[in-house]
């Protein structure tokens, strides 16, 4: 798997010289294009950074955990992989920690550290998506997109809980 | 967005102020100067991916590519303007060799390709909702972090993983259907 992308790159070059196409060029009229996308996108990473980080400072998170811990136990979602369910759509690096957080106190090999491996394997940070994906299109109503987005992340969570106790 | 966006970051900042007024400025700023910072790092990852892109667009490999996937961009996306499907399945292939990093520019290219009004489109929809039910197919990144917590089989999630991920997905463009209709 280590070898994949670095050889795909060195093989796009390389054909890229077979067809007599200008490489050097090419790439750079390419890369130019990153910085005009990287400016498009921050004031929309600004918004949501705000939105995580009051949410973690204030205890929030912690609060609506607790709140929200007995529902999804009726989903069969253990208690101490909720609060990485609820942050998994506002913030990769968050839960992330959750994660780190999760291994340490029961074990990377216990049910619920492989329950919260594969809640963090098969979700994505929904709402990151959806701000960087519409920076550069005059989008402001993205109907259904999210709540379908949301709710295939639970389902793929409460799989998760209900796969690991078989596997 | 403007309602969840408003909703919670109104509660969470008044939560804060509630309990610890000082840092309410602090933690705001923060967040722009860690954008910030964020922004500059993807601008890095954008620069080699949209480089390495372009090249494969002059050489033709990204017409070539949609081509190969031209049956399944069909089925979901219906009949596609060609650069759109280009970036499409550009989008595509960096997901499935789960290169995540370069799914995103791919993306953002197709979409802006797609968008014209202010609601987003079907097309636009799931596009979006393939790429946010999580189709990464190895998560490199958790058998990382379980190797390094000592776990004893550190890729033994990869099953159960990729089931779940297959069933969100699957879901995913299931409700699009649902929701938008047949491809036109």
């Amino acid at each position: 798997m280590n070898y994949v992308v670095p050889c795909l790159i060195v093989a796009v070059l390389v054909y890229g010289l077979v067809r007599r196409v200008p490489v050097y060029n090419a790439f750079v009229d390419g890369a130019r294009k990153s910085f005009d996308l990287s400016l498009s996108i921050f004031p929309y990473l600004a918004a949501i950074f705000i939105m995580v980080n009051a949410l973690h400072a204030s205890g929030l998170d912690v609060y609506v955990t607790q709140v929200f811990a007995p529902p999804f136990q009726l989903l069969g979602v253990p208690s101490e992989v909720v609060q990485l369910v609820l942050l998994r759509p506002f913030t990769g690096s968050g839960s992330l920690a959750i994660l780190s957080d999760v291994y340490a106190k029961y074990g990377a090999d216990s049910y619920v550290g492989r329950c919260a491996s594969v809640i963090m394997g098969s979700s994505e940070t929904v709402f990151y998506v959806a701000s960087v994906y519409f920076a550069k299109t005059s989008v402001r109503r993205t109907g259904w997109a999210i709540p379908i987005a949301l709710f295939c992340n639970l389902l793929g969570a409460v799989a998760a809980c209900a796969l690991c106790k078989i596997m | 967005m403007n309602i969840i966006w408003t909703v919670i970051t109104a509660a969470a900042l008044a939560a804060l102020t509630a309990v610890d007024p000082q840092n309410v400025l602090s933690v705001c700023l923060n967040s722009c100067s860690q954008a910030l910072t964020y922004a500059l790092g993807l601008c890095a990852v954008y620069c080699l991916w949209l480089g390495v892109f372009n090249v494969a667009e002059r050489c033709n490999l990204v017409q070539s590519l949609s081509r190969l996937l031209s049956r399944v961009n069909k089925l979901l996306y219906g009949n596609l303007q060609q650069t759109a499907a280009d970036y499409v399945s550009l989008n595509m292939a960096s997901n499935l060799l789960g290169v995540g990093n370069a799914a995103t520019p791919s993306a953002i290219a197709a979409i802006s390709q797609m968008e014209r009004g202010d609601k987003l489109s079907r097309n636009g929809a799931m596009l979006f909702v393939i790429n946010a039910a999580g189709v990464q197919l190895i998560p490199t990144t958790v058998i990382g972090l379980r190797a390094a917590a000592g776990s004893a089989n550190p890729s033994d999630i990869l099953l159960p993983n990729l089931i779940a991920t297959a069933l969100g997905c699957a879901a995913g463009i299931a409700l699009v259907f649902a929701a938008y209709g047949r491809a036109k």
